[in-house]
């Protein structure tokens, strides 16, 4: 099913969580919503889900005006970072609810609802634990009846809002590489909301990347990594270093160099350029490039990270081969292979 | 702090303090209530007045208490899971009874209701008795009985939040089904302990329904007031045999609370938090 969004704007109290956000989410697709805290993204997940309401701006599924309908009517899959699962009932039951409470009419069997359980269970790979109670389970198995819970409703979006947040690293890795594979099998159109870039990249088909109630882009992994569209998102995906630079017939002038720019082109004036740590050659100091000073070196597995001080800043390079004996203190140019410059 | 003398300083202060003030006067109530044998007990309590105050004080409970239940529900609920202009006022209009003298709030009603009051006159003359009858005996036991519920309540569903409430709304069910299926369950233990507080002092009150009542014996004297006239009236024996009565509520409320602590206490560490 398609999602859409058109220019939705939420307050609240003076703070603007959204400022015209139009969106689509694709039949099948999986979507990520990436951004800082405050960005809007959970905001615009609520308002999909109904949960929130906007106010202005509307919200269709299928082409369907959704705007006024609540929760309850728009079909849809909600998981919760904080799973929400009904303490009270067991596991069983809390995967049953979202049957149990339709009208009469339209609730299947309770010997269909049993069943469709059983096979949640399995599908979320915990056959055995349907008598359990929320309090007995871990939080990765919290996390996978909460998404069975969502999904025994056949919902025509699934919608997670930071659903690994609240997980360790070992088990948030595993449990995204599993909830990509329930995805694939299932194809309900999913959106999600993180603030790990790492997670937008690795699960989503493609990632929105949110600041202060706006889109700043919407593209592949690849292209919001590799084509970063403005300099917020070049900043926030991949760790770069900012430099001043000075932009000029198309080229970008650093450290006494032009090189070509690998940003969207912009106009001449001021920028700031973003040089991302792996995209530095060390040479020796006097060379032409960025004037450094070593402040310390880590060897961690295949690549050094290189801690340097430019300009009282610290800039992070890293580097498969860098130059044998260079100790903390010691002077080394840094050469810029690609640059992305935004107008400042 | 674990050990010296201290420790078994502090305790015996506080076990002093407690015989003195609690456990003493709780047993002088029944030594005095028996002075004169189990006949005259008997006799204090089932004399017809005394039945009377009884049978008022259960009757004003008796709708008190499920009003307050009511208000307490959809006060909490109000609270605690929706977001609205005023919020903070609405919270502060409900601690009010607490804050407020029992005396001042039964002359609130004289005030409205009397017959020198606001309203009196149009009641009057439409042949309704509010101040020195039942209903105002009712009313001035819901207003001083008000916070018992809610507060028990706003806490605790503050704490559980609304993720739960929002997980079965996006489940498909609707506002009486969340309700019954997913907070009343949550809530249960602290609502029955609300209600089991507001029912102890929905029977115990006294200077509020002392105001509006009127002490017309047999017909507007609830169970605390009529221990007060008895007492004033030097029959000690029938004054303590009611007394005693008002002792064993407040003892039976306060196992039935530690049963219910004891209880809920195990419901919060499975909760999960």
């Amino acid at each position: 099913m398609t999602v859409e969004t058109h220019d939705l704007v939420k307050r609240f109290g003076g703070f603007a969580a959204l400022e015209g956000v139009t969106l689509q989410a694709r039949p099948g697709e999986f979507l990520a919503l990436l951004g800082p805290s405050g960005s809007g993204k959970t905001t615009l997940l609520r308002i999909m889900a109904g949960l929130d309401f906007p106010d202005s701006g509307r919200v269709t599924f299928d082409g369907v005006d959704m705007s006024d309908r609540p929760a309850r009517e728009r079909g849809i899959g909600f998981v919760f970072q904080h799973y929400a699962l009904f303490r009270h009932m067991s596991v069983a039951d809390n995967i049953a609810f979202g049957l149990t409470v339709r009208p009469r009419r339209d609730r299947p069997a309770a010997s269909a609802i049993a069943a469709r359980v059983k096979e949640l269970l399995d599908l979320v790979q915990l056959p055995d634990l349907g008598k359990r109670y929320p309090a007995q389970l871990s939080g990765g198995q919290r996390q996978r009846v909460a998404l069975a819970r969502a999904l025994a409703v056949e919902p025509r979006v699934l919608l997670l809002d930071e659903p690994f947040g609240a997980l360790d690293a070992k088990v948030r890795k595993d449990l995204r590489r599993w909830l990509r594979a329930v995805h694939d099998a299932s194809h309900v159109t999913s959106v999600f909301v993180t603030h790990d870039q790492e997670e937008a990249l690795d699960l989503a088909d493609r990632v929105v990347v949110m600041n202060k109630g706006r889109i700043e882009q919407v593209d592949t992994p690849d292209a919001v990594y590799n084509r970063p569209a403005t300099a917020f998102v070049c900043d926030f995906l991949g760790n770069a270093n900012r430099f001043e630079c000075a932009l000029r017939g198309g080229g970008v002038e650093i450290g006494g160099l032009t090189l070509p720019n690998a940003a969207p082109p912009a106009g001449d004036g001021r920028g700031q350029a973003f040089v991302r740590p792996h995209e530095f050659d060390i040479a020796a100091a006097g060379q032409p490039g960025i004037a450094a000073t070593l402040r310390r070196v880590a060897h961690t597995g295949a690549l050094a990270a290189l801690e340097c001080e430019v300009e009282g800043r610290i800039v992070e390079a890293t580097s498969a081969r860098p130059p044998e004996g260079l100790t903390p203190g010691d002077a080394l140019t840094l050469v810029p292979t690609t640059v992305r410059a935004y107008p400042a | 702090m674990t050990t010296g003398w201290p420790k078994y300083l502090l305790i015996t202060l506080a076990l002093a303090f407690l015989g003195a003030n609690i456990a003493l006067p709780l047993a002088a109530v029944f030594v005095e209530a028996f002075a004169k044998g189990w006949d005259a007990y008997v006799e204090g309590i089932i004399e017809p007045d005394a039945l009377a105050a009884v049978r008022l004080t259960l009757l004003v409970a008796a709708i008190a208490v499920p009003f307050n239940i009511v208000f307490g529900l959809a006060a909490s609920w109000a609270i605690t899971k929706f977001d609205f202009r005023g919020k903070a006022v609405l919270i502060t209009m409900i601690d009010l009874p607490f804050s407020v003298s029992p005396v001042v709030s039964g002359l609130i009603y004289v005030l409205l209701f009397g017959l020198q009051g606001w309203f009196g006159e149009s009641l009057r003359d439409a042949g309704v008795q509010i101040i020195f009858a039942v209903p105002g005996i009712v009313l001035a036991t819901v207003f001083v009985t008000f916070p018992f519920v809610a507060r028990e309540l706003i806490p605790l569903m503050q704490e559980q939040g609304r993720d739960e409430e929002e997980a079965a709304r996006s489940l498909g069910a609707g506002g009486w089904t969340v309700f019954r299926r997913v907070t009343l369950p949550n809530i249960k233990w602290g609502l029955l302990y609300g209600v089991l507080l507001c029912n102890a002092r929905a029977m115990g009150e006294f200077g509020a329904v002392s105001v509006v009542s009127g002490h017309i014996r047999g017909l507007t004297n609830t169970m605390p007031l009529h221990v007060e006239i008895l007492y004033n009236e030097y029959n000690f024996v029938a004054a303590f045999a009611v007394a005693s009565l008002l002792a064993g509520l407040a003892l039976v409320t306060l196992l039935v609370k530690s049963l219910l602590e004891w209880r809920f206490a195990d419901t919060i560490a499975g909760s999960g938090h």
